[in-house]
């Protein structure tokens, strides 16, 4: 478990991450969702021990500190900016990194394969990063941070910029990480990412963290109504009751329920040409908890 | 210790890899050295020409022709001084040898050049090479001089025709001396048709057979203090060594900004090893960068341009302290500023600065007093006077304590203040 309590860092007057407090079980993929200067990055930096706070503490494990040698041992870290060597090919990054975690000889040499592998870049082990594409640069950057093994994973932002392609491959490695038993702190601007990804999220911003649940909860708790609209192939009989407002034979319908009340129209026999469920989402949590949206 | 050089390595290949942060670090400073070098060595002399003063203190006409006789050597580029400049100069280096003629020197024992004076050559007795050369060149002046002297013929011929003429037509001589005399002159005038129809062989296996034939030469050994350059190289090479210096110490300090950009320290930073480790293995690869540097730059100066190298202990120790004074403004260069670009116009201002006044641009030895002040506040200065302290100023270890001491105490407060402000951007 990664407790992180009353976590407080200042820059001058600009105050990054303000007191925030939470608790990471084994084995989660937690989510933190928030704009850009929301304080994901000044957090992860602190919960892995770059970043000393002012206020509060982290730890990891029970165990202590993340600064104390056994514990940097079994965290791993993607860092949001690419954190490579330029003019060494992707086998010699991971090797120089597999190395400073003591990692020699054949087992490193394993590992090194292994993270190539879990990067699909086998292929391009021989050449220089400076050669390769935004998403393969991604892509050895998260292999980075998983050569030698650790149980728990910190990826910061690590789809940004890139191709599809790349992003489902990077996602269905996560999940499979997830399913070895790691736990995995995931930041992210995108509700999509969380919303797919994350078992539970925590929503920040200034700073701040405004909510923290399951992605059903959240939606549940702050998503408001679902609607629903439709296009009905007649006008139904006078007795069926309709919910919403009817004008024509476009039917919207505000509800917490969409699906349910969907099923009970079609039961009572009302033909849909078309029909169109709008769930809330993730985004509207973020605009009903702060009036923005996520992505300006 | 083992991480330290490992991560040390891994900074050392990445500056092998960069081809222009590596033209800089190697072909810069070696085309400064070559560039200026071969400028200054051209105003001193040609190149292949030995370059010696001569003093002619005799009054005799034979010495004049002999001087007349060496100004027609292409081998040798003359400058005609006093006995005293002439000394001095061939002291310090500047000249290869003197040549001295003088009446005050005892006479030669030559039958056919009468007044001809001892030559006296004074030269460093290493300079075996150079030495033999210009006895060579003697001897043939010497020589030719003789024979024009003696083996002309047909000055002889007309001579001795004039002579009869005026034998003949003289009155006051009665007639059976001058039958006599005519008998004699005629049969030296055959001699020397004999002689002019034989040729130069004759000639010159006649002088050759001469007991009186091998020229006057006197020897003496003048041996040059070592605290002067002997080529314009031993100026330039300590120069562009220093340049060579701090391109290094631009590489890493960039290297260093890059990783805090990028993002590869915070890796370093989270990794189970101590902050210590990671800026001890930058300042090994840095320290190393140097040593080898200036140990690829030396090598070539010695072997190829035959930079001399008075006190090997000494530039070993010149060797190593400028790498830990070099290592250390890395790190105080690469906290100049939190961007790529700021550090980098940062430190090459700063650079420029030290290379001008410390001596990179303008020589240590031809500075005008005051700026040879300004100079004690440059790195740059410490270190080719180290390095010039070694190869031609003739320091002992003695002498050279004071820079040595100076340039580490640069590395080590330099080191010191860049890696706190170091931790003041980790903050
Ligand atoms: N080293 C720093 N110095 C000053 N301000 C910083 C520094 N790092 C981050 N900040 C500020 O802290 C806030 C949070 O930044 P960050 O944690 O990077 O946000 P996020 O990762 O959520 O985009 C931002 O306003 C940012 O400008
Ligand atoms: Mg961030």
């Amino acid at each position: 478990m990664i407790q992180v309590t009353n976590l407080f860092k200042q820059y001058g007057e600009l105050i990054a991450v303000d007191h925030i407090s939470f608790d990471i079980y084994d084995g989660e993929l937690f989510g933190l969702l928030g704009p850009n200067g929301a304080g994901k990055t000044t957090t992860i930096n602190m919960m892995v021990g770059a970043l000393s706070p002012n206020e509060g503490s982290v730890t990891i494990n029970n165990e202590g500190f993340p600064t104390e040698p056994d514990v940097r041992k079994r965290i791993g870290n993607a860092p949001q900016s690419l954190a490579l060597y330029d003019e060494l090919t992707a086998e010699e990054n991971l090797a120089f990194f597999g190395r400073l975690y003591h990692l020699r000889g054949k087992e490193l040499e394993k590992r090194v394969m292994y993270a190539l592998e879990l990067a699909g870049l086998v292929d391009r082990k021989k050449d220089r990063i400076s050669t390769f594409s935004g998403g393969m640069k991604r892509r050895i950057n998260f292999a980075c941070a998983v050569v030698h093994n650790p149980e728990v994973l910190f990826l910061d932002e690590p789809t940004v910029g890139v191709d599809p392609q790349s992003r489902n491959l990077i996602f269905e490695r996560i999940e499979e990480l997830k399913n070895q038993g790691r736990t995995i702190v995931y930041t992210t601007h995108y509700m999509e990412e969380a919303q797919r990804l994350c078992d539970r999220v925590a929503i920040v911003d200034h700073g701040k963290i405004l909510a923290l649940d399951t992605v059903e909860n959240l939606i549940t708790t702050y998503g408001g109504t679902s609607v629903i609209e439709a296009e009905l192939e007649s006008l139904p009989d006078e007795s069926i009751n309709l919910p919403g407002r009817l004008v024509g034979l476009h039917l919207r319908v505000e509800t917490d329920t969409p699906l349910e009340d969907a099923m009970h129209l079609v039961e009572s026999g009302v033909r849909f040409r078309t029909l169109r469920i709008d769930r809330a989402d993730l985004e509207t949590v973020f605009l009903n908890l702060t009036g923005r949206r996520l992505r300006d | 210790m083992n991480s330290i050089l490992f991560l040390a390595l891994k900074d050392l290949r990445l500056l092998a890899r960069d081809k222009f942060g590596l033209f800089w670090v190697i072909a810069f400073p070696l085309l400064m050295a070559l560039f200026f070098g071969a400028i200054f060595s051209s105003g001193e002399s040609g190149a292949s020409r030995l370059s010696i003063a001569v003093v002619n203190e005799s009054s005799s006409s034979v010495a004049k022709q002999f001087v007349e006789q060496l100004q027609q050597s292409s081998a040798l580029s003359i400058r005609y001084m006093s006995h005293d400049s002439a000394r001095t100069l061939v002291g310090m280096g500047k000249l290869a040898a003197f040549v001295e003629l003088s009446d005050s020197a005892k006479q030669a024992s030559s039958f056919f050049l009468k007044d001809m004076p001892v030559i006296k050559v004074g030269i460093d007795p290493k300079r075996k090479a150079e030495s033999g050369y210009l006895q060579g060149i003697l001897t043939q002046a010497y020589f030719v001089l003789m024979q024009q002297q003696i083996m002309n013929p047909a000055k002889i011929q007309q001579a001795v025709d004039d002579l009869i003429l005026q034998i003949d037509s003289s009155s006051t001589i009665n007639p059976e001396t001058k039958a006599v005399m005519k008998r004699f002159f005629s049969s030296l005038k055959q001699f020397t048709e004999y002689l002019s129809i034989n040729g130069a062989d004759s000639s010159s296996s006649f002088l050759e057979a001469s007991p009186f034939a091998s020229p006057p030469i006197e020897m003496e050994e003048i041996s040059v203090d070592v605290d002067k350059p002997r080529s314009s190289f031993e100026i330039t090479f300590p120069q562009g060594l220093l340049w060579g210096l701090l391109g290094v110490t631009m590489a890493f300090a960039m290297s260093i900004v890059q990783e805090r950009t990028k993002g590869t320290y915070l890796r370093l930073r989270i990794a189970p090893i101590t902050r210590a480790q990671i800026l001890a293995g930058k300042g090994l690869a840095s320290f190393l960068a140097c040593v080898l540097i200036s140990v690829i730059l030396m090598t070539i100066a010695k072997l190829v341009f035959g930079v001399r190298v008075v006190n090997p202990a000494g530039l070993a120790l010149a060797v190593v302290c400028t790498a830990v004074c070099f290592s250390g403004i890395v790190m105080l260069v690469s906290v100049m500023g939190r961007t790529e670009q700021a550090v980098a116009g940062a430190g090459w201002a700063i650079m420029l600065v030290q290379s001008m006044v410390g001596g990179g641009m303008v020589p240590l030895m031809f500075m005008p007093s005051w700026m040879k002040v300004l100079s004690n506040f440059s790195a740059v200065k410490w270190g080719i006077y180290a390095f010039e302290g070694a190869i031609w100023r003739g320091f002992s270890l003695h002498d050279m304590i004071f820079p040595l001491v100076v340039l580490t105490m640069i590395g080590v407060v330099t080191f010191t203040i860049g890696v706190t402000i170091l931790m003041r951007y980790e903050q």
